[in-house]
């Protein structure tokens, strides 16, 4: 008797880590991985990231680009302006859109002292097979919460990161309409040379 | 104070609206049909920022250690319950209004007058609501994006809106009887919050409309309390796009 309990208590084990090595991670695995390597990345090594992001940028961002569909955010970004345009063009304005954002997201987590300051929440709403929003509340040093929810799509290899909304504000929204009218002005070459020279500048600035 | 030089100025920045970027009137977003008024008038904040309230705002934070800081936001911002309240009200939510005084007489009572927050540390949530907010709760949704002077971006409801509450709202209503000092202090305390934020501003590309389109997002999920998820599709326009071409 014991012995076919024993039995079907390892067979069940081994279906079930069977299965779950055939379920793909979802978005909120993403999310709650990503967020527990990036914070012990930057716990490891909090001093020299604060007296050097650029090492911190350059380590986070390899982390950030296997989850962030940075081709589709340029697409959206570019919209209307995008059309007709080489492949390659728009790859490299993604490139350097998303090189702002790593910038960006480098300098806010050092702001942060533990991962204890983000919980992040089970999926609830308006989520579809191809399309769904990953909800955090990130507690602020001042005690107060602030929503930073993540967009992801499905792509045909796995889920993909591709839009960040911090309080209700939409990072691919709001470059959207600066990029636009910054295009309709002085055209695409030098708008994307302008996205590229904010990275130089940074730089320049850091050492 | 002497405020001739002050509205010369203003009147000069409105009376040339040659200096603008705007787009023409068929191309603006329908939100902002004032853009060219609200460009001028938001360069004019700005000016007025640099040179007057971000380095008075760089020098409090400089002198008052930030746990003073703190007390003194939680201060004000335990005043401003009065507003949120009546809002609350008249927004048809009163489990929230019974909330918000709750919150009110708790800090006031047991918080030395605000400067401590003990009802957030109890877990008796803060609600941020307004005038303008209960108008677009009652059918006013889309209003135009309207650049206030000094006071900084808005939309034609919520500015509108302001003069009403200034009758309730403690500090306002001070300031309007000619006691400023309270609200003066206030709007320093408030700049002080968000001196850190002046990196972004100077990383946008175009910062009116980085400016606009932050706030115009960020007030539309305070007055719904959910925030949007962006129409995406409508933002491809792409005819022909092989996802992988290789």
């Amino acid at each position: 008797m014991i012995g076919s309990r024993t039995i079907f208590a390892t067979l069940s084990l081994v279906l079930a880590a069977g299965l779950a090595a055939q379920t793909e991670r979802g978005p909120v695995d993403i999310v709650r991985e990503t967020t527990n390597e990036l914070f012990s990345l930057v716990d490891e090594n909090r001093e020299m990231y604060e007296n050097d992001i650029q090492a911190l940028r350059d380590d986070i961002r390899p982390i950030l680009l296997d989850e962030v569909d940075t081709l589709y955010s340029g697409r959206l970004v570019l919209g209307r302006s995008s059309r007709g345009m080489e492949r390659e063009k728009i790859e490299e304005f993604s490139d350097a859109l998303s090189e702002l954002l790593i910038r960006r997201y480098a300098d806010g987590l050092l702001d942060f002292q533990t991962r204890d300051q983000v919980e992040i929440r089970p999926l609830a709403g308006d989520n579809t097979e191809r399309m769904t929003r990953v909800k955090t509340r990130v507690q602020m040093n001042n005690g107060e919460e602030a929503p930073v929810d993540y967009v992801f799509r499905k792509t045909d290899k796995s889920w993909k990161i591709f839009d960040v909304i911090v309080e209700g504000i939409s990072y691919v929204t709001t470059f959207r309409n600066q990029i636009g009218e910054q295009i309709r002005q002085e055209g695409f070459d030098a708008t994307l040379e302008k996205l590229k020279q904010g990275e130089v500048e940074i730089e320049v600035d850091d050492k | 104070m002497n405020f001739r030089p002050l509205t010369t100025l203003l009147l000069a920045l409105l009376l040339t609206a040659c200096a603008t970027s705007a787009p023409p009137p068929d191309e603006r977003d329908p939100i902002d049909p004032w853009e060219p008024y609200n460009r001028n008038m938001y360069k004019f904040n700005r000016t007025l920022d640099k040179a007057l309230f971000r380095p008075v705002a760089t020098g409090y934070e400089y002198v008052v250690p930030d746990p003073v800081e703190t007390g003194i936001t939680n201060f004000f911002d335990n005043l401003k319950s009065v507003r949120t309240t009546v809002s609350l009200a008249l927004q048809g939510r009163p489990a929230d209004t019974v909330t918000s005084m709750v919150r009110f007489t708790m800090n006031s009572v047991f918080g030395l007058a605000g400067f401590f927050d003990v009802a957030t540390r109890s877990g008796v949530p803060q609600y941020d609501e307004d005038l303008g907010q209960a108008l677009a709760i009652w059918g006013w949704e889309d209003s135009r994006y309207f650049m206030l002077p000094l006071l900084g971006p808005s939309t034609l409801r919520d500015g509108l809106a302001r003069p009403a509450e200034a009758y309730y709202d403690l500090l306002w209503r001070k300031a309007v009887d000619g006691r400023g000092y309270g609200i003066a202090w206030d709007l320093i305390q408030q700049r002080a919050n968000v001196l850190d934020r002046e990196e972004q501003l100077e990383d946008a590309f175009d910062e009116y409309l980085f400016v606009r389109d932050a706030w115009l997002q960020n007030r539309e999920y305070k007055i719904t309390g959910e925030s949007a998820t962006p129409d995406y599709d409508a933002y491809l326009d792409e005819a022909d796009w092989e996802e992988d071409p290789d």
